[in-house]
């Protein structure tokens, strides 16, 4: 277990390090930048903020996570974000419902929207073979496409000056309070109820170790393909739940881009945090802290705030990298040990 | 005849505690064919894979021409003159036969590109050179095996080697390959090459070879001359002297067919047959063995009955139900399953124990869940972890410890009591106690016996015939997919069991 | 008449980049390495082609750039996956968001700008007028007059198939992708075989990316490779590798591209846009399904 800490929190401090380089090559002052970043993204006034930020990198992330975790390659988190999110909208535009029906309403629709993309590549799997590791990627090109037109079209709001539908009404807007936004509160109870899916359900102990070997768990009685689907369905409709909480806490209607690199952000999340749910959550909270942060970084040390992206990448490559290094490295020491007991 | 390579007291272990090779000294000596025997995991492998470099010996010498010598890697094996034909064909299917032989050492023309003419000219000058029968332009995978055994041994040649080693050269060849492949060799031989072959046929070792090394367990047993040899006599050596061994069964009489097999028969893929017409039966209180060289059928009969593959003809019962297509939950209803490879099939390593241990149980036995079945009691999950440690003499940290951190021994003691505490009827038992020490062999010994006096029924898979004569009440002897022998343990023994296992027939004398 | 040859002309750019980017995934594939980081080379290598151009005001240097930048990908990727022997699946992810956020960075360091970046001291890509083939009616229109990357690529099909199965390096890079071992065993390592099919995959996409930001338009925006590199894998894992099959799926892709265009008079843009992936997906249900009777006979 210290191990495992260890390794996430020497690659973070490497990148960390690297990062550090590039600033001073530039001519930047990377102590300073460091703490800005910091104090912008926790310091009380703001840490309210930087939660409600993470909560689409948290959902996507865990999506990711219980998907790699079982089998499944599901990596069509952007598609089935948009999805829900445009299905949270449209019934946030026709239908209106007192505040404690309406929120619940619409992000269940938003995980039906998910889950319904997602539903259709686990059926081109399920049917036809067809590898989820491609569909999944195709179908998040078509879904970009598909929302855009239904903001442009059917959904769009008159008058307007670039592609989005109108607001949704206003119960189904995420109550705030100052800086902290009640997503966070859906965000905690997700992440409760997948935790203890996950590690506590008989179907989550089921998922996990077909995951890990799924000869084994085939021999061992378990219904691999209904696995599969219910998890295909389930990573599908958290994402969608992202989706539909980016709308109802942010701009509380569907504009272009919404999505932005959310997704994408809780693929690597799934990576670095080796699909580990716990770890998911705080990856997901420090990924929004290096986000949120770099706005305030770039305010006062004028380092661009794209530099957070690279230096998000740099450490899933060295914390996943010095993972699997590690593991070889210790493993190779542990045998070696062993065989030199014997031949003593 | 100048010893060409000499090998000194070496010394192989696999962490943590199996020993593949005791100080095992041999000579071989220059142009002489010279066979390497002896049974499954007796290390005839294990010492060639040295030699060649495959492998680094935990101690020992080598010599090669009479100068010390040690290779990293194959391929300095090579260069030195030293080749190895694999018993899994090293080729590349897709290739042509003279594309396999020149890659590595392609003639090239200007600017890299491959010259083909001169390619396909200089394998027909070796091909003919040695008299193999190839056309240097079929895909290998086109060809049949004897052939692609042509192929590795002239890919070696190509390569100026003059010390071939084979290893289980006629396992891949049909009745009728081997007698043009033995000319062969000995064409070779009689060239000035040395040939060491590892085999466990003892007709053909007796007709090729001019001496024979016997390996059993690790250790050399003798080396002979083969004019000298005899069958009966090779077959004592390499399985072990004729002892009565001390069975630990009380008597009994077996009850009713808890377990049976119908003129099973399965082709694979490839259209090879690996099952044919097999009928096995096991009663309650009984265990039956199951003898056998590793790949004649056992591997398709475990998976046929758990159910990772269908017949293609026959049936499967337990306890009278029809279990042939069932789904694999049904099956281990009646049927608890100890695997013989471990990681893959037995457990998953990276889960703790606890998890490993509760698989199967969690959908089968109520205890283990809560709200009707959907929740998980990891109380009681880490009950049963502290039950199966107490009752198999596990030693382990906790339940929480990942399966990966057991030794061998105790893994295997974990698997086995998840599975023989199932309710399951019938155990199907794949090597059951390999890669373990003596201690833990002894203990899996007695909970067998113990199963065996619960009535349940037995169907243990063994490569160790010393194990089967301990446990099993009657032998089944299975060769090139049938089933060649039925026999009550008692009354028969080690040597006639031995030698349906390598011939498929009964021993004449 | 005219439309039919801008069909195919549209077709011919749309088909360029993809085209490009899956010669280099096909020799990846030949090697038998998960190779998903086209995406990441290509839009490094539009990047660093516009930088180059941009600097030296010269369109060869802007080629020369493009490559290097690729191949810098490529040299990543070559030490996490086979250096340090991580997932080559989790390598390529990591790459491909590693290069988008890098590019979008420096575009505003270097720039400052956002969005994208475009200036008339961007050297472009010319096109090439061939003498009297232009002169010959219909088929000189689109035989003659394409950008320089166009001819290259005619070039680097034929140079990857040659490559691929006429030379040695050829025949080890398939033994690569068929055998590891037998390749180690016969004394090739095939190691060093993989590192250079990475190091030509970043020629090949650097070239692409050039054409991007050179060529068909003379700027470079955020994420401009815009899932092509998505597409040409799709290319190389449905014809299994072969150079002259990927020419045929890139030139499908880019006729379905460039019928998308087509098909926005009568349909909304953003429906023809999905057509390349849809496409994809028809493509390997094809695949997926011709592979099912396979199995089954």
């Amino acid at each position: 277990m210290k191990r495992k800490i260890l390794v996430n929190v020497v690659g973070v401090l490497l990148a960390f390090l690297l990062g550090a380089v590039v600033m001073l090559v530039q001519g930047y002052n990377p102590l300073e930048t460091y703490y800005r970043l910091f104090e912008y993204s926790l310091a009380p006034g703001k840490i309210a903020y930087t939660l409600s930020k993470s909560v689409p990198l948290v959902l996507t992330g865990m999506s990711a996570s219980v998907a790699f975790a079982s089998g499944p390659i599901n990596l069509g988190q952007p598609g089935q974000l948009l999805m829900g999110a445009l299905l949270a909208t449209i019934g946030g535009l026709y239908i209106d419902l007192p505040p404690l029906l309406m929120i619940p309403f619409l992000l269940i629709l938003a995980m039906l929207g998910g889950a319904l993309w997602s539903g259709v590549a686990a059926l081109l799997k399920y049917w036809f073979n067809m590898s989820e590791f491609i569909t999944t990627l195709m179908l998040n090109m078509i879904a970009d496409f598909f929302t855009y037109w239904a903001i442009n079209y059917p959904f769009f709001e008159k008058n307007a000056n670039h592609p989005q539908t109108p607001f949704i009404a206003k119960s189904g807007w995420m109550p705030e309070w100052g800086n902290f936004n009640s997503s966070v509160i859906v965000m905690v109870l997700a992440f409760a109820v997948i935790w203890f899916i996950v590690n506590r359900s008989t179907a989550g102990y089921e998922w996990r170790l077909s995951g890990q070997n799924s000869l084994f768990s085939r021999l061992g009685g378990v219904n691999i393909s209904k696995n599969y689907l219910v998890v295909m369905l389930l990573t599908g409709a958290l994402a969608g739940l992202a989706g539909g909480l980016v709308v109802m806490a942010g701009p509380h209607r569907f504009i272009k881009d919404i999505g932005g690199n959310y997704a994408w952000d809780g693929v690597m999340i799934a990576m670095v945090a080796n699909s580990g749910i716990i770890l998911t959550l705080v990856f997901g909270f420090f990924f929004s802290v290096l986000q949120t942060g770099s706005l305030g970084m770039e305010l006062i040390t004028a380092v661009p705030k794209e530099l957070i992206q690279v230096l998000q990448a740099v450490i899933v490559l060295i914390v996943v990298a010095g993972r699997g290094y590690f593991e070889t490295f210790f493993a190779k020491l542990e045998a070696r040990r062993k065989m030199r007991e014997r031949i003593a | 005849m100048a010893d060409i390579i000499e090998m000194d007291r070496i010394v192989k272990i696999f962490p943590p505690s199996l020993v593949a090779l005791d100080a095992v000294s041999v000579k071989f000596s220059k142009g002489e064919i010279h066979a390497i025997v002896g049974e499954n995991g007796a290390g005839k492998s294990t010492l060639m894979k040295i030699l060649y470099g495959m492998q680094p010996a935990d101690s020992g010498e080598m010599l090669y021409n009479g100068k010390k010598v040690k290779f990293a890697d194959p391929g300095e094996a090579i260069l030195a003159g030293i080749g190895m034909v694999h018993q899994e064909i090293m080729l590349i299917p897709q290739y042509t036969v003279w594309e396999n032989v020149v890659l590595g050492y392609e003639p090239v023309k200007f600017g890299g590109r491959l010259d083909v003419k001169k390619a396909r000219e200089l394998v027909k000058q070796k091909i003919d050179e040695f008299g193999f029968n190839l056309n240097p332009d079929a895909k290998v995978e086109d060809i049949s095996v004897a052939a692609r055994q042509k192929v590795e041994i002239l890919k070696l040649l190509f390569r100026n080697v003059s010390v071939l080693i084979m290893d289980e050269p006629t396992s891949v060849l049909t009745p009728q390959e081997i007698p043009q492949l033995f000319g062969e060799l000995k064409r070779l031989r009689d060239n000035g090459h040395t040939i060491l072959f590892i085999s466990h046929h003892l007709e053909e070792v007796l007709e090729l070879s001019d001496r024979i090394t016997v390996l059993r367990k690790g250790k050399k047993v003798g080396t002979i001359k083969t004019a000298e040899a005899t069958k009966a006599g090779l077959a004592q050596m390499m399985v072990g002297r004729e002892v009565i061994f001390d069975s630990i069964r009380k008597n009994q009489t077996a009850g009713e067919v808890l377990f049976e097999t119908s003129a099973l028969n399965y082709t694979d893929p490839d259209k090879r047959p690996r099952l044919i017409d097999v009928n096995i039966q096991v009663r309650a209180g009984e265990i039956v063995g199951v003898a056998g060289v590793e790949g004649n059928g056992q591997l398709e009969l475990v998976n046929l009955i758990m159910g990772l593959i269908e017949p293609t003809g026959g049936s499967i019962k337990a306890v009278g139900e029809d279990i042939t297509r069932k789904p694999i939950l049904e099956k281990r209803k009646r049927v608890a399953f100890v695997p013989q490879d471990r990681a893959n099939m037995g457990a998953s390593i990276a889960a703790n124990i606890a998890e490993n241990v509760i698989m199967t149980h969690h959908r089968l036995d109520k205890r283990f869940t809560r709200w009707a079945g959907r929740i998980l009691d990891f109380k009681q999950a880490y009950s049963f972890t502290d039950e199966i440690r107490k009752k198999f003499d596990v030693q382990m940290s906790s339940g929480e410890a990942v399966f990966k951190s057991l030794s061998g021994g105790n893994q295997q003691k974990v698997i086995l009591g998840r599975e023989l505490l199932l309710e399951a009827p019938f155990i199907l038992l794949d090597q059951p106690t390999r890669g373990l020490d003596v201690g833990s062999i002894e203990y899996v010994h007695q909970r067998i016996i113990e199963m065996r006096a619960q009535k349940r029924g037995i169907l243990m898979i063994s490569a160790d015939l010393e194990e089967l004569f301990r446990l099993t009440d009657r032998i089944v002897v299975m060769h090139k997919g049938r089933v060649v022998a039925d026999l009550v343990t008692e009354k028969t023994n080690v040597t006639e069991v031995g030698y349906l296992m390598l011939e498929g027939a009964a021993y004449e004398a | 008449m005219n439309i039919i040859l801008g069909l195919i002309n549209g077709m011919i750019t749309s088909a360029t980049p993809i085209l490009l980017a899956a010669l280099g995934g096909s020799l990846t594939y030949y090697a038998g390495i998960f190779n998903i980081a086209m995406e990441g080379m290509m839009l490094s290598g539009a990047f660093f082609g516009m930088l180059g151009s941009y600097y030296f005001h010269s369109w060869p240097m802007g080629i020369l750039f493009a490559i290097l930048g690729a191949i810098l990908m490529a040299l990543i990727f070559i030490l996490f996956a086979v250096v340090l022997k991580m997932d080559e699946f989790i390598t390529g992810i990591g790459l491909n968001l590693f290069a988008v956020g890098a590019t979008t960075y420096m575009l505003r360091q270097i720039f400052k700008v956002k969005g994208a970046f475009a200036s008339p001291e961007i050297v472009p890509i010319p096109k090439i007028d061939i003498p009297w083939i232009k002169d010959i009616p219909v088929v000189g229109e689109i035989l003659s007059g394409q950008n320089l990357i166009v001819y290259l690529t005619l070039l680097a099909t034929i140079a990857v198939s040659y490559l691929v199965f006429k030379t040695r390096f050829g025949l080890r890079l398939r033994a690569a992708g068929y055998n590891r071992t037998s390749l180690d065993t016969s004394g090739v390592s095939a190691n060093r075989i993989r590192v250079w099919s990475l190091i030509l995959c970043g020629v090949l996409t650097g070239l692409a990316g050039s054409f991007l930001s050179l060529g068909y338009v003379t700027l470079f925006s955020e994420g401009m490779s815009a899932g092509r590199g998505w597409i040409s894998l799709a290319a190389v894992i449905l014809v299994s590798g072969n150079p002259t099959g990927i020419a045929l799926i890139s030139l499908l892709f880019g006729f379905t591209d460039g019928l998308g265009l087509f098909m926005q008079r009568s349909l909304p843009s953003q429906f023809t846009s999905m057509v390349p992936y849809v496409a994809t997906l028809v493509a390997l249900f094809v695949y997926s399904v011709r592979l099912k009777k396979k199995q089954t006979i």
